[in-house]
């Protein structure tokens, strides 16, 4: 195999995949660090909110409901479910005096229940919805599908307008003032309790928007979020938790890490590597590449 | 010549650019009341926090007893003798008045016994009894700290500090936001404390300040401005513009 | 003179006793019925009931989660599997579990305790994910197979012997192993020493300025709750015949959590019966269905919102009272707190 060849038929096509598989990650890890910066929750049901938002998409599909409405559809209907589990799970303990804590074995415990409630319902076979795009699209010689090039630029458009939505509008102003110093904003007239039911929903309508997603890449099974999280948490502590351009950063990078470790080295050593990465982290700068959101 | 059993010299630190204590000396005489007294913001808390080893300072020298402590951890200082409470009262709310105080008084143990039963500790258990006495806690002994009234939770603090029976007591406004019958009730007592300890104390209460100290420090803004017996000190028209002025 | 938290322990320690009978008299019935699943099962339940005390002593008493505390029962699991296969020896095993869950937890505490509060779960968690998966990846250690065929081994006892292999025998040797390893923690915990460690979790800032080094008491937590959960681990192997790199992975990690959290934090005792609790929970309703995690995580839940002592915070409270009932000569009826003999003795002097 000639250098070029490698380039073409190896390297490229890995840094692609890597890279939807970065937009992917950082889809998931975005409603986790919001929800981590704005509230102080660590949301370990995060990755079965994912599950949940697969799942929707796959049963409404089954019902006739286009791809691209969906695309709207489940985020929309995840709101209320998460407007519900901050209401009856995180807000009676959020004060309690270890909130860090409390809410992480909460949100655990719901963690547990909802994995097992979608094996019930949906069963615990892996399923796979039809991709939406199908076909490959040829650039510069490499052979690209043309749903993970889809999947790249919608994901880059979601990040950039929940930026926008985070950092330059009155209602992002409203939820960091919020996450900021909760007693001042209300003495500002910021209703907290809705903006931090908000905050946590919208995070949530993330999980389920990412689940709609990534379905056609990476199949539809009760545990798929138990996979993901563990990544979407490394990429969240290295970019610095409650940081979205760390997120996008560090999701970007350790996919890359972890398609190159996986090509150079071999795929089973890609997961401590990762970790490895997330341990080295925490140890020496535990506030992330990018310091954390509201509290700059 | 007698060392002083508490001897600052020079200590400076200064946060981004702002000289939080600058170029601050003064000692303190043993078994005496020496207070620092200054507006908010004069840096009367940093100094505490130098003097304890909550921070470290980036100049000067901190001295206890003859010893050079400057920049020890607070454990460290702890053992050279130096005791100190905070202004925001600092107990364990959910350990009981008793266990607050064994839990300083276990210091007084030899180390072989902190691996025995705490029952075992005689001499913690009975500084322990002693301090609930001489505080006025004993019938609340078995309460958990937390479920104290605030004057109550400030008499315990400074029972905490003594308990391990240290040199230098710092106490960083122990009357802060007692009634006037407790302010009075705590003066009596921080003068009493004189008899076993050396205390450093921050005061607002200009009164309480005149009444009791043996010995003045002014700090304004990270400086010392003036220092000696009560009445010097009043009487300095610096100090009255600084200080007095404001009230 | 009197101290509210060695009465509390007594209160746990009644109930460990509790324990330990009824126990025996199981393992008495198994034994005459020639039981061997339940026993066995029980055995199991005994050995991460070691997990969960190693998970206890860090978040009841001082104050640090940890989400990855498998990390130390898998060591302690493979090093006794491993010494096993080569020298069928109980106490080489776990002598062997002890030295290098020591040397794993002075490691790991290093570098976990540079942390703490949600990036110490998050460090530890880590920890344990980077090790399953270097064990799993590893072919000496049987990679993702695990390791089978571990002999079966005669535990000598001085003049007693007790087989591996013998159901009710092994069991009451975990039990008593186990029992013992609660009853060092209690006794640890009621020491100076183990004081200074509840003092972290009720204001760690507070700490070094009663003279004691904060990272000092992390590490010894750190290591001892380490040392717990491999020395525990080490027993697994010996009832199994086998060990896996799921023993290192989360769920083990977030059983044990649930454990101390249905069972009670900060009790010790609750780690244990939560671990039962657990696994019969888990064999009852997976008798009629295989959704157990909604039952589970249920309990949990509910627990960490309204029962944060768990069930211990239940009925210990109760034992308590009647403790200080039998102790006390005049009985506690309106402020048990005035009654006790200094408390009196002060009355009459003011």
């Amino acid at each position: 195999m000639t250098p070029i060849d490698y380039l073409q038929f190896v390297l490229a096509p890995q840094v692609v995949n890597g890279l939807a598989l970065g937009v992917a990650v950082v889809l998931v890890a975005l409603g986790l660090t919001i929800i981590f910066g704005m509230l102080d929750v660590i949301n370990m049901s995060h990755g079965e909110f994912y599950a949940i938002g697969a799942y929707a998409a796959l049963a409404l599909a089954a019902a006739g409901i286009g791809f691209w409405f969906l695309l709207v559809l489940v985020p929309v209907l995840m709101v209320p479910l998460g407007m519900a589990a901050e209401r009856l799970l995180i807000r009676p303990v959020f004060d309690s005096k270890d909130r860090h804590v409390t809410t992480l074995l909460v949100t655990f415990g719901l963690g547990l229940i909802v994995e097992d409630v979608l094996k019930i319902i949906f069963g615990a076979n892996t399923q796979r919805p039809p991709t939406p795009i199908p076909g490959a699209t040829e650039i510069l010689g490499i052979i690209l599908p043309n749903y993970r090039l889809f999947l790249i630029l919608i994901g880059a458009a979601i990040v950039l307008a929940v930026a926008y939505v985070v950092y330059r509008t009155r209602l992002g102003a409203m939820v960091r003032a919020a996450a900021f110093d909760r007693n001042m904003a209300a003495s500002l007239g910021v209703p907290v309790s809705l903006v931090y039911a908000g905050t946590f929903a919208f995070g949530v309508g993330l999980a389920g928007l990412a689940g709609v997603l990534l379905a056609p890449i990476y199949s539809v099974f009760p545990t798929m979020g138990r996979d993901f999280i563990l990544l979407a948490f490394t990429v969240v502590i290295v970019g610095g938790m409650g940081s979205i351009w760390g997120a996008v950063v560090a999701g970007l990078l350790l996919t890359q890490v972890q398609a190159l470790a996986s090509l150079v080295i071999s795929p089973v050593w890609t997961d401590p590597i990762v970790f490895g990465t997330m341990v080295a982290f925490l140890m020496f700068r535990p506030q992330g590449l990018f310091g954390r959101l509201g509290h700059a | 010549m007698i060392t002083p059993v508490l001897d600052i010299r020079d200590l400076g630190i200064s946060f981004g650019g702002l000289k939080a204590v600058d170029q601050v000396s003064f000692q303190a005489q043993r078994h005496k009341i020496t207070t620092v007294i200054g507006p908010n913001g004069a840096g009367k808390s940093t100094l505490f926090n130098l003097i304890s080893g909550a921070l470290k300072p980036h100049r000067g020298q901190v001295m206890i007893d003859g010893v050079d402590m400057t920049g020890a951890a607070p454990e460290h200082t702890k053992a050279a003798g130096l005791s100190r409470s905070f202004q925001i009262t600092s107990l364990f709310p959910e350990l009981t008045v008793a266990e607050n105080i064994r839990l300083a008084a276990q210091v007084l143990e030899t180390a072989r016994r902190a691996f025995l039963p705490i029952s075992r500790s005689a001499r913690a258990m009975s500084k322990t009894s002693q301090m609930l006495e001489r505080f006025q806690l004993t019938h609340r002994r078995d309460e958990l700290a937390g479920n104290l009234s605030h004057g109550d939770q400030r008499r315990l603090e400074i029972a905490v500090c003594l308990a391990s029976e240290p040199k230098i007591l710092l106490l960083d406004e122990p009357t802060q936001g007692m009634s006037h019958g407790d302010t009075a009730d705590t003066a009596k007592l921080v003068r009493s404390l004189t008899e076993d300890v050396t205390v450093l104390l921050i005061e607002h209460d200009i009164g309480l300040v005149m009444d009791l100290s043996d010995y003045v420090v002014v700090m304004h803004q990270g400086r010392k401005l003036a220092e000696g017996h009560p009445d010097v000190v009043r009487a300095d028209p610096a100090v009255q513009a600084a200080y007095f002025g404001h009230h | 003179m009197h101290d509210r938290l060695t009465q509390s322990m007594r209160a746990s320690h009644l109930l460990a006793l509790l324990f330990v009978l009824v126990s025996i008299g199981l393992a008495a019935m198994g034994a005459a019925t020639g039981d061997t699943f339940y026993l066995r099962l029980g055995t199991e339940a005994l050995i991460f009931a070691g997990l969960a005390l190693s998970v206890d002593l860090l978040l009841g008493y001082s104050g640090a989660l940890s989400l990855g505390q498998a990390l130390y029962f898998g060591i302690g699991a493979y090093v006794s599997a491993l010494t096993l296969m080569k020298v069928p020896s109980f106490w080489l095993a776990m002598g062997a579990a002890l030295a290098a869950t020591l040397v794993a937890a002075i490691i790991g505490g290093l570098i976990a305790n540079r942390v703490r509060g949600v990036y110490f779960a998050l460090i530890t968690f880590g920890l344990a994910q980077v090790m399953a998966k270097v064990v799993y990846n590893t072919r000496e250690l049987g990679a993702s197979d695990g390791m089978i065929g571990i002999p079966v081994i005669e535990i000598g006892l001085g003049p007693f012997s007790v087989s591996a292999a013998n159901p009710a025998g092994f069991f009451l040797l975990v039990l008593a192993f186990i029992m013992g390893l609660y009853a060092l923690t209690a006794y640890l915990l009621d020491t100076p020493f183990g004081r200074v460690l509840t003092a972290l979790k009720a204001n760690e800032r507070r700490v070094p300025f009663l003279g004691y080094s904060v990272w000092q008491a992390r590490m010894a937590a750190y290591v001892l709750a380490g040392l717990i959960a491999g020395l525990s681990g080490a027993l697994y192997p010996m009832l199994r015949g086998f060990v896996s790199p799921e023993l290192m992975f989360f769920a083990t990690s977030g059983n044990a959590v649930i454990s101390v959290v249905l069972g009670g934090v900060g009790t010790l005792i609750g780690a244990i019966y939560g671990s039962v609790l657990l696994v019969i929970l888990k064999s009852i309703i997976g008798s009629w269905t295989e959704h157990h995690l909604i039952v589970i995580g249920l309990l949990f839940m509910l627990c960490v919102m309204f029962l944060p002592k768990g069930l211990a915070g239940l009925v210990r409270p109760r034992i308590e009272v009647l403790l200080n009932r039998r102790t006390q000569t005049p009985p506690a009826s309106a402020e048990p707190a005035g009654l006790s003999p200094i408390a009196v003795k002060s009355g009459s002097v003011s």
